[in-house]
């Protein structure tokens, strides 16, 4: 339930990253230093059902192992007072096919830096983390802006290179917000 | 009675709403003492400290609440008629929701009947008088889509900010499993879904509700949105024929269309030449050259933009970014001095400030550190933060020590010393939280000198007649003491006029400044180099306006463009609008100032649009030629910006450009626009900036006033916040055109030191500290020039 380690360490670029171990919504465990096993890494992606934001991705993660089997990913419902019934709903509408881990009470998302959702990081498989940010700066299909910010960061990765931009700005939904504490609107 | 009538009857002179308000307020606040002397001590109409996180504490509150409530429940219910057993379930739901937490220990309870039918007149008879301010002020043509547009943005910010959307959904597709020819809610619920960014659950929904007749033209026009929001953009023009030809007088079809062929090679042959419009602002000759350079130097953020400052949070000499976002974290850039700045946000600490709104920098407690301020959701309540700068790249959430937490509908703040005592105080204004609503008092803090505040608004005499949007401070009759003016968007402007003894007179009416407009920001600066300091005032023009002036090149006969009130130098003032080329109208959320030419004049720069997924619209550029203004915007190669917050001006770089810094999109989830920096490509003209550091003084030098001579012409700034949204450098800016020498600087201190620097240089950035003579040059020279 609680994770690998308890002290809380800000977690930088070139650093190590936090092992966790969490329950995954639908049984099971999910654990970083297990799924790093005979991969080149991992994206670690924090998430929730409830974020507006996170909805634009669902096709992504969703065929990420597909186009990325050297890569693990584990994605983590870290989202105060969202439960795995109502992520478990979620994901049967939505169609979600990745495991998703279950982060009670935000102690890995604070661990990890994360105050919003969607939010991406890469490490090795020493656990060393290469990137955290943004997923993309996405608008719309066929943006002349568009930059795929963690494809670029996996493909630098993977080719053995430096990334050369190892940190963007996350942009999403607050994980922790005294607007989820108020009684309801509705 | 039919609508216009009843308009008519509203449209009853300014002057007597606000005799309302102020009698409604003294005649509450009287019974409220006599009832309070029977039951409790006195509760000043003052935000409270703390989040209702267990409802509504007082019966304001909880009836404005209830009444909100229950708009919201309408607005999301079909208008074909709710099942009575469900809106009779909402509606107790609702009054368990508002009413359920007050404290009934309180003695006051005991009061309640006596106090409920009091709570509940105030609320409607204020809400009664802001609808006649109003429609004074917008008029009656415009009433209705204001109102309606109104009501929107505040039942969405509520739901949106508590991510109470999927319920809102479930609420419109549990109505079509019983009624699946309810085509107004499956309209609804298409454009729930373009609030959301799933465009293609939108197109499904609005497909079928162009079905009906009677839904077609507004289902083909949202569709055409949510296509545009896609990216197909030649859909979207097909949709807004269709949209166009249900209702011919849909304006917003219209521009939908026009914005979606800028992606395409112009119009399809398809298009009607009725349906068809041209740009006609903008293109007057400019005399600088802009590139958006945000990705380049890494501030290519989807922004959900709210506010910005620019400030230089490591005393590195290097300004640096914050911008705070509506659903998230504030991003926190570091300049690295080599054209590229970084994202420091999760080091900062900042990341933790969440839901932000106007950011402002102020170093509060004069450590030599900028810290900051902010205020959250400006339509809806929120809890107000500082955080102090510790120095070390690290912020701290000091609001409970500092003594200024308060919840409320803050929109913005402004860092101030108004006792000119050598410590930053602090106001804010306060807007209203709903559309049903006391007003809140805006507050004054004073700074103790030992990083706490004291509240002094009722000492100071500062009463604001009508809630608040834009709030700026400057010394308009050269006392030495910064006066402070209030932007509503409800009703006229007030200015205060500063005693120099820690109170203040309101000299609106004295001065002339009596004109209602939907007020929004605002700020004081010498827009005509006559050494009196003037006050612009950006106003909120409806989407119909901003429409007309893209197509015609100036606004409605009868619109609201901005107003720059000419200070006479005796006390008065006079608007000047139109006699100065302020001609367009626009849905400016925030504008701000900055001599982006290098001549010498401040140009004004107006980030515009709403919250509405629809209004998208320029950022208008206008260049100030001697204090006469002309719309360069397209021609200064700004882009079409679609929706501008936080617009901020500062030369990023140290070389003399001054970059527009605009954090764009909006509160939507779906309403996805990226941050700009537009930078001029080429130096315009000479510069000088100017860094102050107080002594006596606050250390920020804010209040400090510089005159810059050469030869016959002069120009002043004082150092401010600016519009605060969009939270202005303390460097001060000027441009010196094509002349290469600067006679002298002229500094008055907040302390009253008055201070001169001879013969200072060009094109360069110095710092002037109080009492010091000489300056010292900000960034590091080169070789040659050293000495």
């Amino acid at each position: 339930m609680s994770p690998e380690t308890s002290a809380p360490r800000v977690q930088e670029i070139g650093g190590l990253a936090g092992p966790f171990t969490l329950p995954g919504v639908n049984g099971g465990q999910i654990n970083l230093s297990t799924l790093l096993d005979a991969k080149k890494g991992a994206v670690v992606v924090f998430w929730s059902g409830v974020c507006s934001h996170c909805i634009r991705y669902d096709g992504y993660l969703n065929s990420f192992t597909e186009r990325h089997p050297e890569l693990a990913l584990a994605v983590i419902a870290s989202r105060a007072g969202e439960t795995p019934e109502q992520i478990r709903k979620t994901m049967a509408e939505r169609g979600i096919l990745f495991p998703i881990g279950h982060d009670q009470g935000s102690v890995v998302a604070r661990q990890w830096s994360t105050e919003q959702t969607p939010r991406a990081f890469l490490v090795d498989s020493g656990g060393v983390l290469h990137y955290r940010g943004a997923i993309d700066n996405f608008k719309y299909p066929g943006d002349p802006e568009y930059v795929g910010h963690l494809e670029t960061a996996i493909s630098e990765f993977l080719e053995g290179k430096p990334v050369k931009r190892a940190e963007t700005s996350s942009f999403g939904c607050a994980i922790q917000s005294v607007y989820y504490t108020l009684p309801k609107h509705l | 009675m039919s609508t216009s009538s009843w308009a008519d009857l509203l449209r009853l002179p300014a002057q007597m709403v606000e005799i309302g308000l102020t009698v409604i307020d003294a005649g509450a606040k009287t019974m409220r003492e006599r009832l309070d002397a029977m039951a409790a001590p006195p509760k000043p109409r003052l935000a409270p400290n703390t989040p209702p996180v267990h409802g509504p504490q007082d019966l304001d509150t909880a009836l404005a609440d209830f009444a909100n409530q229950i708009i919201r429940i309408g607005w999301v219910s079909s208008p074909e008629g709710i099942p009575l057993r469900k809106f009779a379930g909402d509606v107790l739901n609702s009054a368990r929701r508002a009413f359920g937490y007050m404290d009934l220990t309180n003695p006051r309870t005991l009061a309640l009947p006596l106090e409920l039918p009091l709570a509940a007149g105030g609320i409607a008879a204020e809400t009664l008088l802001r609808m006649m301010a109003l429609t004074s002020v917008v008029g009656p043509k415009r009433l209705k889509a204001f109102v309606t547009n109104a009501a929107e943005v505040y039942v969405d910010t509520a739901v949106f900010i508590g991510l109470e959307y999927k319920e809102v959904i479930e609420r419109y597709k549990e109505r079509l499993r019983e009624k699946p020819d309810d085509y107004t809610t499956r309209l609804e619920l298409g454009r729930m879904y373009v609030k959301c960014g799933l465009h293609d659950e939108a197109v499904r929904e609005l497909d079928l509700a162009a079905q009906d007749p009677a839904t077609r033209g507004r289902a083909k026009h949202e569709s055409a949105l949510a296509h545009y929001r896609a990216g197909r953009f030649p859909t979207a023009v097909d949709d807004g024929v269709a949209a166009m030809t249900a209702d011919p007088s849909n304006e917003r079809a219209r521009a939908a269309m026009w914005l979606a062929t800028r992606s395409m090679s112009g119009y399809p042959a398809s298009v009607p030449e009725s349906f068809r419009m041209e740009l006609k602002v903008g293109y007057e000759p400019a005399r600088v050259q802009f590139e958006n350079i945000a990705a380049k130097i890494g501030l290519d953020k989807i922004s959900a933009g709210r506010g910005t400052a620019v400030f230089d949070y490591n005393n590195d000499g290097l300004l640096d970014i914050v911008v705070t976002a509506a659903h998230a974290g504030c991003s926190l850039y570091r300049n690295n001095g080599d054209g590229t700045f970084t994202d420091v946000t999760v080091k900062s600490g900042l990341d933790k400030c969440i839901n932000g709104f106007v950011i402002i920098a102020g170093d509060y407690d004069n450590d030599g550190f900028q810290d900051l301020f902010v205020t959250r959701q400006g339509f809806y309540y929120g809890d107000c933060g500082l955080y102090h700068n510790n120095g070390d790249g690290t912020f701290t959430n000091v609001t409970e020590k500092a003594g200024v937490q308060s919840w409320g509908p803050a929109y913005t703040a402004s860092w101030v010393d108004y006792d000119c005592d050598g410590y930053l105080d602090l106001y804010v204004a306060y807007n209203l939280g709903g559309m049903f609503d006391r007003s809140l008092q805006n507050r004054l803090f004073h700074n103790n000198g030992d990083g706490t505040f004291t509240d002094v608004t009722e000492k100071a005499g500062l009463q604001s007649v009508f809630t608040t949007i834009g709030s700026c401070w400057g010394d308009y009759n050269n006392d030495g003491y910064p006066d402070l003016f209030l932007s509503s968007g409800l009703g006229r402007p007030q200015l205060f006029r500063n005693n120099g003894d820690g109170t203040f007179t309101d000299v609106s009416l004295e001065a002339g400044i009596v004109d209602p407009v939907v007020g929004t920001t605002c700020f004081f600066a010498d827009y005509n180099n006559d050494g009196w300091l003037d006050i612009v005032q950006f106003s909120w023009s409806d989407h119909e306006d901003a429409i007309y002036t893209m197509k015609t090149g100036h606004g409605p006969e009868d619109g609201s463009p901005l107003v720059v009130y000419h200070n006479n130098g005796d006390g008065t003032f006079t608007a000047k609008t139109r006699d100065v080329g302020l001609d367009g109208c626009w849905g400016t959320m925030s504008g701000n100032y900055g001599d982006v030419n290098n001549d010498g004049y401040v140009d004004l720069l107006l980030g515009n649009g709403s919250p509405r997924m629809e209004r998208l619209e320029p950022f208008i550029l206008l260049e100030n030629d001697r204090g006469k203004f002309s719309n360069t915007t397209f021609a200064a190669g700004l882009p079409f910006a679609g929706k501008s917050h936080g617009t901020n001006c500062a030369d990023l770089f140290g070389d003399g450009r001054m970059s527009i810094l605009i954090a764009a999109g909006g509160g939507y989830p779906g309403d996805l626009l990226m941050t700009a920096v537009h930078c001029p490509k080429e130096l315009p003209g000479n510069y000088l900036n100017v860094r102050l550091t107080g002594v006596r003084s606050n250390r920020d030098g804010n209040g400090a006033r510089i005159t810059l001579r050469c030869g016959e012409s002069r120009q002043m700034r004082e150092v401010t916040n600016g519009a605060s949204f969009g939270c202005l450098p303390l460097e001060q800016h000027f441009g010196l055109g094509k002349s290469g020498r600067v006679d002298s600087l002229e500094i008055r201190w907040p302390s009253g030191l008055v201070q001169r620097v001879e013969d200072p240089p060009v094109n360069q950035t110095i710092r002037v500290i109080e009492g010091q003579a000489g300056w010292s040059h900000v960034y590091a020279q080169p070789a040659e020039s050293a000495g």
